[in-house]
């Protein structure tokens, strides 16, 4: 045993500590400063709007993570507390004379004081036991908030919701946020600010308590630690954050409804959560980028989008539990070992077919789609830039051919991938 | 006479109709390393978790410096100086090792649910957990995820954790058992080291741990206690011998 304890072991160690500040500090100001110049990038409208949704997505969904992928609870209502939040920051624009005498860019912190309030309420008994008594309870809660919705219409206006406008704020430097644009820099300011902030709880003591108390409860209670409290601490601190995201929504659309509220929002911030990678603190990062990328640029293209959306999310619980940051932290190692160029070629051979054949995969999907449900008459559809009949049988051989060509190459080839894969990993090792 | 660093008086538990535990009078004093005997099934983990709150008793009360523990929680226990190790390793294998030592730090240096210090920039704490990695000779390891640790690393990881919080009454559960000897001798040697001073409380098969580090030795059979003694005294006891010791030993030669 003696063997392993020959290194000094302070002194590496704390090389690292040093290298690590400045490590983590890199990608924040690289994060901030393509926050800034994005918008120099993709001018359009459409684009701002995009990445306004994409942005509060990420707070919301970096707010979920901190109960999934750090405190280990699975919440099926988590929609609540930033739908709350939003409303009640719609209800603040609705004041004139309160709404008038501070500016926009602080109406999100109202968001997150009503998402803690509802957390407190909900988490003093929800947060006793993680696991699926969290679970139901989280739905049923959700369940109850979105119903009442049509009940309590005097906060949440019913059926159509509630609208405001934003620009009623006390200018700020000048700014009425009358431009989109000025919105997407509120909206950027915040998403750097939120996503630092539960950085650093993710290092404080009760963050790492948190991770200690999702791996093993009792050990955690048998330290000083009670694992309840440790809980409540980090579901309060979900809600206040979830509660900023919907304050930036209302800023953002100037309408909330219900549909802020319900089980299928809530679903789709697990979805987006998962997607990214639970086990990192940058997983849902990725994933809000990715699906809100889904959701925008695809839903234009074929109204088949949540199909796929669907299809990534299983394939990704089923392939890639740790979802696509786990896919692009796998990688590290190798490129620690310096065998990243051995990957690419077995990476060529095996995505591109598999590409081509998702794609005929995918024109199967949309060519029935449109057989099926097409007015009759409109024979023509127009699949990748080709304009074609449905009705005809060539263009499904062709596609069905691609489909099963592509997939089948990619399968042959996959054995090779997967050697290299072992080579890349275990190479180094000798050295 | 001064308060003993752990009282037991009429302890009881019974699982529906079942005695487990019945009724066991014991008092163990400070500084003391007391270890705790007896076949399978005579419910020496049982003893373990009812003084540590992770059961109820049915009857009787545990007196840890003399105050009553009854209807505290284990975390609320763990507060007052009192820290255990669990049969079954129990440790969190996905963080770190260093990481495991530095949550069992948190609350004995005063960071309660504290969200706005950083636990890296306390150099009390690091310091802290490097001199307990340096003391179960896991340094090491410090930054591998104590999962990935062998079992004998993982049983001394979890001896660090218990002691790591600075409790004086130290609880070991079966500390050496599924070990080698050359292992059984280091984990033996861990133990006298970092209990030092320390009011010590092991369940332990191995005779040979038994008698090199306990200062006086309780038998449970059956939910009660036999005998209870200085090594030697013990082992002559005749009734100890026949529920149990003498088997034991003629299975050690």
């Amino acid at each position: 045993m003696s063997d392993q304890l020959t290194t000094d072991p302070s002194k590496p160690a704390q090389r690292m500590r040093a290298g690590s500040m400045s490590l983590t500090l890199m990608p924040w100001i690289i994060a901030a400063i393509a926050l800034i110049l994005m918008p120099y990038i993709f001018t359009s409208n459409s684009a701002l709007t995009i990445m306004n949704q994409m942005w509060i997505t990420v707070i919301f969904a970096l707010a979920y993570n901190m109960l999934l992928g750090q405190g280990g609870m699975l919440s099926f209502g988590h929609a609540v507390y930033a739908g709350v939040g939003g409303f009640a920051c719609m209800h603040i624009m609705n004041m004139s004379d309160l709404f008038a005498s501070f500016p926009l860019p602080v109406l999100p912190i109202f968001g997150g004081l009503f998402g803690i309030g509802l957390a407190m309420i909900v988490g003093a008994f929800s947060t006793r036991n993680a696991g699926t008594v969290f679970a139901m309870i989280s739905l049923g809660v959700g369940e109850l908030i979105a119903a009442c919705s049509v009940i309590i219409v005097a906060f949440f206006g019913g059926e159509e919701g509630i609208s405001g406008d934003r620009t009623y704020a006390m200018p700020f430097f000048g700014n009425e946020f009358l431009q989109q644009i000025d919105v997407y820099y509120l909206t950027s300011f915040w998403v750097i600010l939120a996503a630092a902030l539960m950085y650093l709880l993710s290092r404080t003591p009760v963050g790492r308590m948190a991770n200690a108390v999702r791996d093993n409860p009792e050990r955690a209670e048998f330290l000083g630690y009670s694992a309840r409290w440790v809980r409540f601490y980090s579901f309060v601190a979900s809600g206040f954050f979830a509660g900023i995201a919907g304050g930036l929504f209302a800023i953002n659309y100037e309408i909330l409804t219900e549909e802020n509220l319900n089980t299928a929002s809530s679903g789709v911030i697990l979805l987006v959560t998962f997607l990214g990678g639970v086990g990192f603190f940058f997983g849902p990062i990725i994933g809000a980028i990715v699906f809100t990328l889904v959701q925008t640029v695809l839903s234009l293209q074929t109204e088949l989008w949540a199909f796929y959306a669907g299809s990534l999310f299983v394939a990704t619980v089923m392939f890639f539990p740790g979802g696509l940051a786990g896919l692009l932290m796998m990688h590290v190692p190798v490129f620690k070992l310096g065998n990243a160029k051995q990957l690419i070629q077995p990476y060529i051979k095996t995505l591109l077919p598999a590409a081509i054949g998702i794609l005929g995969v995918c024109a199967l999907v949309e060519m029935t789609f449109h057989f099926r449900h097409a007015s009759i008459g409109d024979d023509e559809m127009t699949l990748f830039w080709t304009t074609f009949d449905s009705h005809t049988l060539l263009p499904w051989l062709i596609a069905g051919a691609v489909a099963l060509i592509g997939i089948g190459i990619a399968k042959r080839n996959a054995s090779e991938l997967k050697e290299a894969w072992d080579a890349a990993n275990t190479a180094g090792d000798a050295s | 006479m001064s308060t003993p660093a752990l009282e037991l008086s009429g302890l009881k538990k019974s699982f529906g109709k079942a005695e487990i535990i019945r009724g066991i009078n014991l008092s163990i004093g400070k500084s003391e390393r007391h270890a705790i005997i007896g076949p399978n099934g005579a419910g020496k983990s049982t003893l373990f978790n009812l003084i540590t709150a992770r059961f109820m008793p049915t009857a009787g009360s545990v007196k840890l410096h003399g105050e009553d523990l009854r209807g505290l929680q284990p975390y609320q226990i763990n507060r007052k100086g009192l820290s255990r190790s669990f049969q079954i390793t129990n440790i969190f294998p996905a963080m770190t090792v260093f990481e495991n030592v530095r949550c069992a730090l948190l609350w004995s240096q005063g960071y309660k649910y504290s969200f706005w210090n950083l636990v890296n920039r306390s150099r009390q704490l690091t310091e802290g957990a490097d001199a307990i990695l340096d003391q179960i000779n896991l340094l090491g390891r410090r930054d591998l995820p104590a999962g990935a640790l062998s079992y004998a690393e993982q049983r001394a990881l979890e001896i660090g954790i218990t002691i790591a919080g600075g409790a004086d009454v130290i609880m070991l559960d079966e500390p050496t058992a599924g070990m080698s000897h050359s292992e059984t001798d280091y984990i033996t040697d861990l133990i006298m080291k970092v209990t030092e001073g320390k009011t010590l409380i092991m369940v332990e098969h191995d005779m040979g741990v038994v008698f090199g580090l306990a200062d006086r030795i309780s038998v449970l059979v059956y939910g009660e206690i036999i005998a209870t003694g200085k090594p030697e005294d013990v082992r002559g006891d005749p009734r100890v011998q026949e529920a149990y010791l003498g088997a034991a030993l003629e299975a050690e030669h």
